[in-house]
């Protein structure tokens, strides 16, 4: 899964003081173009409560509405600012959560009152906790889960010591493995993770090579990888999960669709990569011979405690990619969704170190846990003061330049604001936007917004958090790279790859 | 992003050393010794009879630099760079009387170790009785001895090349317990982020892990060669000097390999030359 949010801010004070104002820059003409693009009906009255996110809500005074406009790009601006203000992001959402409940209590704008359930029974529920969208946190929390502990059992280091084996040590063979691992790793696992695992292993397998002059190269192209991996399926990455919950995509049908982009964006990617940095085969025997000798010293059971552990989680593994596909059209399963499917191999998994669970509940990202519960709050009361319906007439006007300009500029857009914003809030406010706008589950809006959210995070190293990873790496390995240096190496694969999900989904999803 | 140097260390960890085996010719061997010509030929015998499994045709040519050729240190380098042998044989305090006092190797060996690239082989002297009088038991049980034994595959290829077909090689890596132990105690246990008791146990076991994998690597090589050489591991914690003696004592080892040279230091190895000193009895090769 993408999950940039709070990353960004663990890693963010680790990089060169040199990279901060760039940063900033850049996030500051971000946030210019969004407010500039997503308000430009802020002069126009609020609307009628048809059209738009939230049309079954109460007539909202227009200045009430503005005043959470203002909360909102206040918000949006701590966000940018979190390194100045030395704040994680829980923090900053979550004061404004706070603040939202408040004043939208204030002026009358939250439904209070008992909820009726699905039985008919009435609950005293406080009226944040219906506002989160409790499926997609309990995917989040399960995957996470699951994808700790399983990592426990040695296999992802095996996977990726077998391929390197596979490779024999052969530069372009190498970039087609380690290219290959991280797009799956990407798409089953998360692509922070994905980058951590095959990027250290990429330094360290390169360094027993002695071909440590490829290793920009090959960190370059994993982490442009890993974004391209976190399209793959539903729970690869946040905006994934966010967009297609509210669309309804199956995770079999987001394959589907996903797949073909995937196949031939990771193809175009690790050709360009091989040829603008220059990574070749190996040309002599004695070169092939040394290269498979060196790599032959690897051991991929090195990091196999438990022989029967590693099985059951390779089995494991497998039945909970199963289990994710397969659940819109199991019974049971089916009603109750990927969340519980997650939680359940997650528990699972638990029972083999039942008596130090709490240290994997230590190790959870609560961080990116809090964001997500605080940002659901804030946009539950952004809806219900006609925020979102406000920003739906802007992204209307976009959607109405037409079938393929309006969808393109909706691909394009959110690829720009992911590369300088967080996707995250940007995923959670179009996909709520589109709901509200009665957008089709079949509509490529939906596409061009996963396209874009996920895409976007390669057109800078601060667009996602891989890319910061792989930065960081970088950095670690003592090599050279500037903020610039990044968006000038990076920028012919991104926009090549937009420029293909831009044709994929006018061509083929439209 | 400490998750970063966990995968870092998996893989770090998972990238063995692995022992490849290469064949070191020896064709021409020097004799330098301190004696008239006809005895330096005589001592030459013997330690044709030890070196056996070296040369097992008898088809290494061999010289000598006798009393008269080489008394001097630039004299013996002059000889050593005119003859190019491939394994020098002498012993300790040429041209001295310093053997009678154990506290060095004499200045010609010094420099012999230090000086040429050639491996010595260090003998017991040719008046030392208590060695010479029964006839050298061969190469039969060889100890190579490092306290950095992974990835050292000159030390073990001479340590191959020296034990008879059917031998046995002793594969010691010994890790300095005393330097362990200040670092346990006097540092890591005075650090309250780390837990003093795993750490022991953590950095224990890797320290031994390295060179134990390497040593199985030895194995499965010379297995893959058809060898039949027997592997013995010594990897211990230990008292370099102490724990070494001893185990060349109960292992009752005909011949110590050991390195004299590496890339951080000029002088002899800081293991290698107290061994030599103390290990009077037992030959050493010297590489």
């Amino acid at each position: 899964m993408r999950s940039p949010a709070p990353r960004l801010l663990v890693v963010a004070h680790r990089l060169p003081s040199s990279w901060i104002p760039a940063w900033t820059f850049a996030r500051h003409a971000g946030l210019a173009f969004l407010i500039f693009v997503l308000f430009p009906s802020l002069a126009a009255a609020s609307g009628d409560g048809e059209g738009a996110a939230g049309g079954h809500h109460a007539e909202v005074p227009m200045g009430v509405t503005l005043l959470f406009v203002g909360l909102l790009v206040a918000m949006i601006l701590c966000l940018a600012f979190e390194e100045k203000l030395h704040a994680k992001k829980s923090v900053i959402v979550g004061i404004f959560a706070v603040v939202c409940l408040f004043v939208g209590d204030a002026f009358h704008l939250l439904p209070l009152g008992p909820v009726v359930n699905a039985f008919g029974e009435t609950l005293n529920v406080p009226v944040y906790i219906p506002a989160i969208d409790w499926g997609v946190i309990a995917i989040i929390l399960g995957s996470s889960l699951f994808v700790d502990i399983t990592s426990r059992s040695g296999l992802f280091t095996w996977i990726a010591i077998k391929l390197t084996k596979a490779s024999g040590g052969d530069p372009r063979k190498l970039l087609w493995a380690y290219g290959i691992m991280t797009v799956v790793f990407s798409a089953v696992l998360n692509n922070v993770t994905a980058m951590i695992i095959v990027g250290s292993l990429t330094a360290v397998s390169l360094d027993k090579l002695k071909r440590r002059s490829l290793l920009l190269g090959f960190l370059m192209v994993e982490a442009l990888l890993t974004n391209i991996g976190g399209l793959l399926t539903l729970i690869s990455s946040v905006p994934n999960i966010i967009v297609g919950q509210t669309a309804g995509i199956s995770f079999v049908r987001f394959f589907v669709v996903a797949a073909p982009f995937v196949t031939v964006a990771t193809v175009v990617t690790l050709l360009l990569g091989a040829r603008f940095f220059k990574i070749e085969s190996l040309k002599s025997e004695d070169e092939i011979e040394e290269a498979a000798r060196l790599v032959s010293g690897f051991d991929e059971n090195d990091g196999i405690e438990s022989r029967g552990f590693f099985i059951f989680g390779t089995v494991m593994t497998m039945a909970f990619i199963c289990a994710m596909a397969m659940t819109s059209v199991t019974p049971v399963l089916r009603d109750l969704g990927m969340g519980y499917v997650a939680l359940s191999f997650a528990a699972i998994m638990l029972v083999r170190f039942k008596a130090v669970a709490d240290t994997f509940y230590q190790a959870l990202d609560w961080d990116l846990l809090a964001f997500f519960a605080g940002l659901f709050v804030v946009i539950n009361v952004m809806e219900h003061a006609r925020v979102l319906a406000l920003i739906g007439q802007g992204v209307e006007g976009i959607i109405g330049l037409g079938d393929v300009a309006g969808t393109g500029a909706v691909l394009l857009s959110s690829a720009f604001f992911s590369s300088v914003t967080d996707n995250i809030p940007l995923a959670a406010m179009l996909a709520k936007i589109l709901a509200g706008l009665g957008t089709a589950p079949d509509s490529p809006l939906w596409w061009a917004v996963i396209f874009g959210a996920n895409l976007g995070g390669n057109l800078t190293p601060i667009g996602s958090a891989s890319t910061l990873v792989a930065v960081t790496i970088m950095h670690k390995q003592k090599l050279q790279m500037s903020f610039g240096g990044f968006i000038v190496k990076a920028l012919p694969y991104a926009v090549v790859q937009i420029t293909l999900a831009v044709a994929y989904v006018l061509i083929f999803l439209r | 992003m400490t998750r970063i140097d966990q995968f870092e260390s998996v893989f770090k960890a998972a990238a063995r050393d692995v022992y490849e085996p290469h064949h070191h010719d020896i064709k021409n061997v020097l004799l330098v010794s301190d004696l008239p010509e006809k005895d330096a030929w005589l001592y030459a015998a013997g330690i044709k009879r030890f070196l056996a499994a070296v040369d097992p045709d008898g088809a290494v040519h061999w010289a000598s630099a006798h009393e008269d050729r080489g008394r001097t240190v630039g004299e013996l380098l002059e000889v050593v760079e005119q003859e190019k042998p491939d394994l020098i044989c002498t012993y300790r305090s040429l041209y001295s009387e310093g053997w009678r006092w154990p506290f060095s190797l004499g200045e010609h060996l010094d420099v012999l170790t230090q000086a040429v690239d050639t491996p010595v082989l260090v003998m017991p002297r040719p008046d030392q009785s208590s060695y010479w009088q029964q006839e050298p038991a061969g190469t039969a049980r060889v100890m190579a001895m490092t306290d950095h034994l992974d990835g050292d595959d000159r030390l073990v290829d001479w340590a191959v090349q020296c034990t008879a077909a059917a031998g046995t090689l002793f594969l010691a890596h010994i890790e300095d317990e005393r330097t362990f132990r200040r670092y346990l105690d006097d540092v890591i246990a005075k650090i309250p982020e780390i837990d003093t008791d795993l750490a022991e146990d953590l950095i224990g076991r890797r320290l031994l892990k390295g060179p134990a994998d390497y040593i199985e690597s030895v194995g499965e090589a010379l297995r893959e060669a058809g060898l039949k050489i027997q592997i013995e591991s010594l990897v211990s914690f230990g008292r370099h000097l102490k724990t070494v003696e001893d185990m060349v004592t109960d292992k009752a080892v005909d011949l110590v390999v050991m390195e004299t040279k590496d890339d951080d230091q000029l002088a002899m190895h800081g293991l290698a030359y107290p061994l030599a000193v103390e290990l009077r009895s037992v030959p050493l090769l010297m590489i």
